[in-house]
This record gives structure tokens, C-alpha cells and sequence, in this order.
């Protein structure tokens, strides 16, 4: 009688995709190891939490940085990347607009391989600033550049990615102020 | 911080000797498909066992209360937990252990946790395991990987390399203190040069200067050969009591001083402070600072911060003349010149006088006492950087050359051959000359942790 059980299938579908790597690094792999891909496609949510408004702000065309008025004095001492805590007294810190006026590049590096996954086009100029009143170095990174860019001390300004914002930190960019 | 409390400026001290007794390691490759990372985790430690000790594992296993493991990304291995696969493979369950990430600098937080544990008296042999299974993915994935290491809300988008993140420094420190260039590739040829000598090594090349400035640029100024490897391998040392340690061995190791430093993981947010002061420094050698940027992009608060701790606890004024070798963490070649400012082998500003005098090689004519050469192992950039592994790897090379092991660890065509290797026809000895002391400087991300550690032969 149990022999009659109706009884269900587990079944492993396949997906016709190559499950064995033949080579990797440009080196063949030898017939008896086994070497299996494993890919995977996977999605995360990531909130800027306190941050939000930096990021929207990038979108609406401000650059944003916090200072902490319990610590600093009235002068300068802006935090960009803002954080919302002071590190040195743990109080919240205060939102304020950056006036970008005489930034200037600190330091470069023009990549030609970055990482998988990078957006941008390459070349591509990374750039670390100076701004007055902020004692920050932000990185960040040059949109326009001719041959002889960038360069230390070179004058720049931000624009900003107003139309389909990336709602990241690419949504700010920088170019020769002339 | 930007001002140090008393308490911030305590010298660390060890409430007992700690000793090394014992180090083991695989080989380095960009692909390591023979082998699982259990596998590769098991040779390491069953080297230093057998190779080392002269033990049967099975006696060995009889003595550890206590376990470190140190892999810097399960994002590489894709394994959770991985340390308890490893633990388990070894057969040191149900012994309790830990694993260490301090990303870079995981090698050197681990064998740091090792000796805490044996110092404190909760353990007396300790086995410290490192790995890092690297070849999983392509180069450019494996970059990616490493630069989630970095601010991935403000760094990570701009280049996904921490390649870009070291020619932001290098720029810098280029503009600021004008070392040659080829002063920079030196560290690059010197480096690759000494991986020649070691059978364990993945990159090991006689490069010209012009070579090396011609190579292909990642991110400007770095080319190829200015940057490290990115292995799969595993390292191990064991870390013992006294008791255990002249049980085990007539020349353990002594830990003599160390230390650990960190700063903002963002280089960006590295906001200006006073020159925190080595015991060999004085404020007179500062005076014109006060217009410049400190740690700016130019040197690592981290590791000025635990050589700071390391040589205060050991006593230590002179570091190249009170130590006899050192390892360090040369990811890129900037970072490497910056590091011998850090750690006052010249002041600020001044790197470049390391290799350019002749210090930094066993090779130049110096006196030993002017010289410290620097990297016999190969480094990251001629050797390894399995990045779990890598601290202990530095470790592991020091402890064979205080106990005037190294060529018994290179020279022996056993090793050469157990990795299909040849052994160069011009093979020379790396072995320092009555080495006593070494230091190893485990690094991670643009300085957001760095450990000092210095060891004496302890016998």
C-alpha cells in the first residue's frame, strides 16, 4: 500500500549557464580540480540616516558640511564629510552651507584602473581639497580637465548632478573655476 | 583625538614574558586552485609544528589552551566563520579562540591578541593562523573588495582602489617633501629583489628604474611594480609563556615592546595636531611645522602612535642602531617612505635618506650598526599580501632570523621544490648577521590601524 504513496519531486532546475571555470588569471586549470563558478546578484538597502541631508542636499545644488559649536570656534573648523556627532565631545554638530569660494586641490591621482563596479569614465582625476573654513580634506573628483590638469593649488568649484542624482557621493563633482 | 590625555599616554607593559617559539607559512600565488584555505591553513601551522619544533602535531595538539585566527574579508573567502573551519581542520576544537579584523593590519592585531592572552595569564601556547583566500574573484573585483575597505558612503565610489587611495598621499607627499622619484621605485626594485631569495614568494623580479617608472600607471604616480601583490596563502607562528617555551625550544623569541595606533579611517578627515614626539625626537627638529600639515596626507598618525608605545616599552632611543631588521608594510612604495618617518628612522620630511643612504639594504657597506635592512622577506610587494596572513608572515621572517634560521627556511631546496620552484643559480644569503632584534609594522588602510612589534632573541 505505501509503495502507491503519491510522492513530490525536489528538483534543481538548470540555468544552461557554464558551471566550470577551464581557466582563471589567464592560467589553464588542470583536469582534476574541480573549479565551479559562483556568481550572484544581490541587493542592499543603505540608509544615509543622519547623513540624508548631505546627500539630498548634493541633489538640489548645496554642499553641505557640520560644525560643532561646543568645540569650535567661531572661525572655520567645518567638518566635510559632515558628520552629525562631534568625535571630540559627542554632541550633535550644526548644518551649514560651505561657500566653496577659493577651493583649491590639495592632492590628485588620475586613475586608469579602478576597481570593478566604478561608474565613471577613465581617465578619471581623484581629487582631494582645500576649502577655506573647512578643516577637512574632502575627496572627490574632477569632471573637466585639459593635459596639464590636475595640479596642487589649482582653482576649482563644485557642480553638481541635478538631474538623475546617483544619490551618492558622485552626485558632486569639481572643475576649473576659469 | 587631537590632544593626548595622561592616561592616552600610558607605556603598555607585559605581566609576564611572552615568547614566540615557532613560525610556518605556505607559499604566496595570485591562484592557489590545488588547495582549499583550510588546507593551505593546516601546512602553515603543521610547518612551524614539524618543520619548526621537531613535534608530532598530535603531541603538539596536546598544548594550546587558546586560538587566534586573522583573516582580514569574508567577502574574499565567502565563508562566515571561517575561522571555525579552520580551528576545526586543525583539530583544536573545543579549545575557545577568536578572529581578529583590523583590515591591513590583521596579522599584527592578531599575534598582538595571541600575546595579550599569554601575558595576561589566561594562556600559555597559543597558535596564531592567517590567511586570506584572494583569488576568488578577478583583480578588479578583488579591488573593489579592498576598497569597501575605505568610507563606502564617501571614498569607496571615487576609484574602488585603494591604489587611488595611496596616489592622493603620494602626490602630496611628492609636492611636499620632493623626494627623486627613483628613490620611490628603489623600494619597489630593492623589494622585488629580495623576493628572488625566498621560496614562499609571488613577485619576485630584478626590475631597472626605468622599468619601473615605464611600467603601465594604476592611478598616478603608482605603476604596477609600486604596488603590492594580492595573494592566496596562510602564515602562522605560536606564541608561548616561558614555562612552555623552554620546553619547546632552546631559542624562543621574546616579545620586547609593542603597540597599536589608529586614525580616521577617511584621510580626508585627518585634522592638524601637534608632532607627537618619538623618544629620539625633540621640538627644536619641528620648529618651521608649525606652517605645515600634521599628519596631513604625509604620514600616519597609527603608526607614529604605536611606534611611540612599541620603543617606549622596549627602550628604544636609536631605532636603527638598537634594531638589526625590519619589516614593513609596503603596500605602495609611498606608504613605505612615509613609514620610516612614522617610525624615526628619519624625521619628517626626510624618508627618502633611508634608501638613498644605504641603510634600508643588507648589501651596502655600512657599519651594521648604521644599517637596518629593511624587508629581507620581499614585503608585500615582492612577496605576499594574503591579507590575514601578512603581519604574521613579517613575524614569521624575523623569528627566523634571530634564531639564525633563515637559511634553513630559504636556502634549502626542500622548500623550493615542495612549491615546484627553482632555486635561483645566483641564490645569496638574506640571513642578517648576528641578528638579535626585529621589528614588524603591520598596516592597514591609508593608517586607520598599525601595530608595532619588537622581538629579541630570547635566550
Amino acid at each position: 500500500m505505501n509503495n502507491r504513496k503519491i510522492r513530490q519531486h525536489v528538483m534543481i532546475p538548470s540555468d544552461g549557464a557554464p558551471k566550470l571555470a577551464k581557466e582563471w588569471f589567464k592560467e589553464k586549470i588542470p583536469d582534476d580540480l574541480l573549479v565551479r563558478f559562483n556568481p550572484r546578484e544581490i541587493v542592499h538597502v543603505h540608509t544615509y540616516g543622519g547623513l540624508s541631508k548631505f546627500f539630498k542636499g548634493l541633489t538640489e545644488g548645496a554642499l553641505l558640511g557640520t560644525k560643532c559649536w561646543n568645540c569650535g570656534g567661531p572661525e572655520g573648523n567645518i567638518w566635510l564629510p559632515p558628520r552629525v556627532h562631534c568625535p571630540d565631545c559627542w554632541r550633535k554638530m550644526t548644518w551649514m552651507t560651505i561657500d566653496p569660494t577659493g577651493a583649491k586641490i590639495y592632492s590628485h591621482s588620475t586613475t586608469n584602473l579602478p576597481g570593478a563596479g566604478f561608474k565613471g569614465t577613465v581617465p578619471c582625476p581623484l581629487i582631494s581639497l582645500e576649502i577655506p573654513k573647512v578643516w577637512t580634506r574632502p575627496m572627490s573628483y574632477l569632471s573637466k580637465f585639459a593635459e596639464d590638469e590636475p595640479y596642487i593649488g589649482m582653482p576649482v568649484k563644485p557642480v553638481f548632478r541635478r538631474r538623475n542624482p546617483t544619490y551618492t557621493i558622485l552626485d558632486l563633482a569639481w572643475v576649473p573655476v576659469d | 583625538m587631537l590632544t593626548f590625555g595622561k592616561g592616552n599616554l600610558r607605556v603598555p607593559k607585559l605581566s609576564r614574558n611572552v615568547y614566540i617559539v615557532a613560525a610556518g607559512m605556505t607559499d604566496f600565488r595570485k591562484f592557489y586552485p590545488e588547495k582549499q584555505t583550510v588546507e593551505l591553513c593546516l601546512e602553515a601551522i603543521r610547518m612551524a609544528v614539524m618543520d619548526g619544533l621537531g613535534m608530532e602535531p598530535k603531541k603538539f595538539l596536546e598544548e594550546p589552551n587558546y586560538c587566534v585566527h586573522s583573516q582580514f574579508a569574508d567577502h574574499f573567502g565567502d565563508q562566515l566563520l571561517a575561522a571555525a573551519k579552520v580551528h576545526d581542520y586543525a583539530g583544536f576544537d573545543p579549545l575557545g579562540n577568536i578572529e581578529v579584523k583590523t583590515g591591513g593590519a590583521t596579522g599584527g592585531s592578531a599575534a598582538q591578541a595571541a600575546i595579550m592572552a599569554v601575558a595576561s595569564g589566561v594562556a600559555s601556547c597559543v597558535p596564531v593562523i592567517g590567511w586570506e583566500r584572494m583569488d576568488e574573484v578577478s583583480t578588479r573585483q578583488g579591488n573593489s573588495y579592498i576598497a569597501s575597505a575605505a568610507c563606502k558612503d564617501f571614498e569607496y565610489e571615487l576609484g574602488r582602489s585603494y591604489t587611488t587611495y595611496y596616489g592622493l598621499p603620494m602626490q602630496r607627499y611628492i609636492h611636499e617633501n620632493k623626494p627623486l622619484r627613483e628613490t620611490l621605485a628603489k623600494i619597489a626594485q630593492k623589494n622585488h629583489h629580495y623576493a628572488r631569495f625566498s621560496p614562499y614568494s609571488q613577485s619576485p623580479k630584478d626590475y631597472t628604474i626605468e622599468e619601473i617608472l615605464n611600467s603601465q600607471i594604476v592611478s598616478d604616480p603608482l605603476t604596477f611594480p609600486e604596488c603590492c601583490v594580492m595573494s592566496t596563502g596562510a602564515a602562522s607562528v605560536i606564541i608561548a609563556d616561558e614555562e612552555t617555551a623552554f620546553r619547546f625550544t632552546d631559542k624562543p623569541v621574546r616579545v620586547l615592546g609593542m603597540g597599536a595606533g589608529s586614525h580616521t579611517l577617511r584621510t580626508a578627515d585627518r585634522r592638524n595636531m601637534p608632532i607627537l614626539l618619538l623618544p629620539s625626537e625633540t621640538p627644536e627638529m619641528y620648529k618651521d611645522w608649525p606652517e605645515r600639515d600634521w599628519p596631513g596626507f604625509i604620514s600616519f598618525l597609527a603608526a607614529r602612535f604605536a611606534a611611540w608605545q612599541a620603543y617606549n616599552m622596549a627602550g628604544i632611543h636609536n631605532p636603527i642602531r638598537e634594531l638589526d631588521l625590519l619589516e614593513t608594510h609596503d603596500a605602495f612604495t609611498v606608504s613605505d617612505i612615509i613609514t620610516y618617518e612614522d617610525i624615526g628612522l628619519r624625521p619628517y620630511g626626510r624618508g627618502a635618506e633611508f634608501i638613498e643612504s644605504g641603510e634600508a639594504y643588507l648589501e651596502s657597506d655600512l657599519p651594521s650598526e648604521r644599517k637596518l635592512p629593511t624587508n629581507l622577506s620581499g614585503g608585500l610587494i615582492g612577496s605576499m599580501h594574503s591579507v590575514g596572513a601578512t603581519g604574521i608572515f613579517q613575524i614569521a621572517e624575523i623569528f627566523w632570523q634571530i634564531r639564525n634560521e633563515w637559511e634553513k627556511f630559504h636556502a634549502d631546496e626542500k622548500y623550493w621544490n615542495k612549491y615546484g620552484k627553482t632555486k635561483p643559480k645566483d641564490f645569496k644569503s638574506l640571513q642578517v648577521p648576528n641578528a638579535t632584534r626585529g621589528m614588524a609594522i603591520s598596516h592597514a588602510g591609508t593608517g586607520s590601524h598599525v601595530t608595532a612589534l619588537i622581538l629579541e632573541r630570547g635566550w
